[in-house]
């Protein structure tokens, strides 16, 4: 690699990461709680707790909507969910107007058999971390600057990747120079932590651009995919009366065998047409419980209307979502994702330091072994 | 000719360690999320496998410093 070569990755390489350093010391400052915030909010009590009940069937649908409109009277339902890690659990979200804004969405759980309301869900501190983290309380321009921060820690990592080539074929893997000063020491923990990590660094950074663009995906699946799937709909009045839950959930269950309903969409929500209810179901796999199924029913009869696989794009997002978390192989995983992620922030603080020791040692008249490191072409 | 292969012997000794943990932290990510329990397991492995690697330089030199010491 030529010395001009050098200069040029490594310039790319200090820019951006410098321009995202603070950005991403914010998201794996706020990211390392957040892979524990189920066991966090269950800590600080913000984690509903369904009641005991050995054997007892289930409460239908149509009884969780009841209780869940009778909790928060005068405002409409917008989703039902169901987490296949909480079985005990149905969860309500209401808001003021079925497209209401996101910000005023009230999201409550409701026993899954006696349809008791067990507590409001996604409060407390850790609800002020996922903001920080997901779009600095600024919304949408929030999250896709952050997304475009992730798309420059990515150019870091491969810039990073190619100068480890000329700044460590002298040595040995994993040499931490021990004689010299303490900006080679650091140097060498740099290279090391960076280029060890640097797969599951890409992963989690790319992965996390792609949620950025999560609303973006459900706009164009809207207006293609749903927009053709509605078509025979078009000029259709919003329903004057919802279809039963009961109804929709059997009618539902029959069009797609072996899944079960993730969540059910109201009509008018952002995840359907004005017209209908959208049931999103899940496989039982580890892979397919993530890849949801649509199922548009008409909202007054509770005819199923068309059921289409999401798009592709959709589908990479849903798979993004896991790899970016690290809530899919157990505590362990948890354990070890946390572990990754304070290795960047050592990675990211340390070429903080590089740079600025860098600086300080270029000052004129000023010189030394470190301030000399460009490495040999070769 | 000499030169090349020198240099590809080199080029392999210096990233042949960061392929093989790429390589072991892909392998891992995509074994939990295709192969149920038993990925898991290889998850833990394959994914901590870097942390490992930087716990054993750590206490490598640790270990190093008391004994001179």
């Amino acid at each position: 690699m030529k010395a001009r070569t050098v200069r040029l990755w490594s310039v790319v390489h200090t820019w951006t990461s410098l321009i995202s350093t603070v950005f991403l010391l914010l998201l794996c400052l706020t990211g390392l709680p957040l892979i524990f915030h189920h066991e966090i909010d269950e800590l600080l009590g913000y984690a509903p707790q369904p009641e005991a009940h050995a054997g007892a069937a289930r409460a239908t649908t149509q009884a969780v909507a009841d209780a869940a409109l009778a909790a928060d009277p005068g405002r409409v339902l917008q989703y039902i969910s169901w987490d296949k890690d909480e079985p005990g659990i149905v969860t309500a979200f209401t808001n003021s107007a079925v497209d209401g804004l996101p910000d005023n969405t009230t999201v409550r759980a409701f026993d899954a058999v006696s349809t008791k309301l067990l507590g409001p869900v996604g409060v407390g501190p850790m609800l002020i971390v996922l903001k920080l983290h997901t779009d600095m309380f600024l919304g949408q321009p929030g999250k896709l600057f952050l997304g475009g921060m992730g798309l420059l820690f990515a150019v870091a990592i491969v810039s990073g990747v190619v100068l480890y080539w000329p700044f460590t074929r002298r040595l040995r893997f994993a040499t931490i120079r021990d004689s010299t000063s303490r900006r080679v020491r650091w140097l060498d923990w740099h290279n090391l932590i960076g280029v060890v990590t640097v797969a599951w660094a890409l992963v989690v950074g790319l992965t996390g651009v792609v949620n950025t663009w999560a609303e973006l995906m459900l706009n164009q699946w809207k207006t293609t995919e749903l927009a053709s799937m509605v078509a025979p709909y078009a000029g259709k009045p919003p329903p004057t009366h919802l279809a039963s839950l009961d109804d929709v959930v059997a009618r539902v269950r029959q069009t797609a065998p072996g899944m079960e309903v993730a969540f059910i969409a109201f009509p008018g929500t952002p995840f359907t047409s004005s017209h209908h209810f959208a049931a999103f179901m899940r496989g039982d796999t580890a892979l397919t419980a993530r890849l949801l199924k649509p199922v548009l029913l008409d909202g007054e009869t509770g005819e199923v209307a068309d059921s289409r696989a999401l798009p592709v794009y959709l589908q990479a997002l849903l798979i993004s979502q896991p790899l970016h978390f690290g809530d899919y192989g157990g505590m362990p995983l948890k354990v070890i994702w946390a572990a990754l992620d304070g290795l960047t922030i050592v990675v990211i603080g340390s070429g903080l330091y590089l740079w600025l020791a860098r600086r300080r040692k270029r000052a004129p008249g000023r010189t030394d072994a470190f301030a000399r490191r460009t490495p040999v072409p070769s | 000719m000499h030169g090349s292969s020198d240099r590809s012997r080199l080029w392999i000794r210096v990233f042949a360690a960061p392929i093989v943990l790429a390589a072991a932290t892909i392998t891992g990510l995509l074994a939990a999320l295709l192969w149920g329990t038993v990925g898991q397991y290889v998850a833990w492995v394959t994914v901590g496998a870097p942390v490992l690697v930087v716990s054993w330089v750590w206490v490598r030199r640790r270990t190093q410093k008391i004994r001179a010491f």
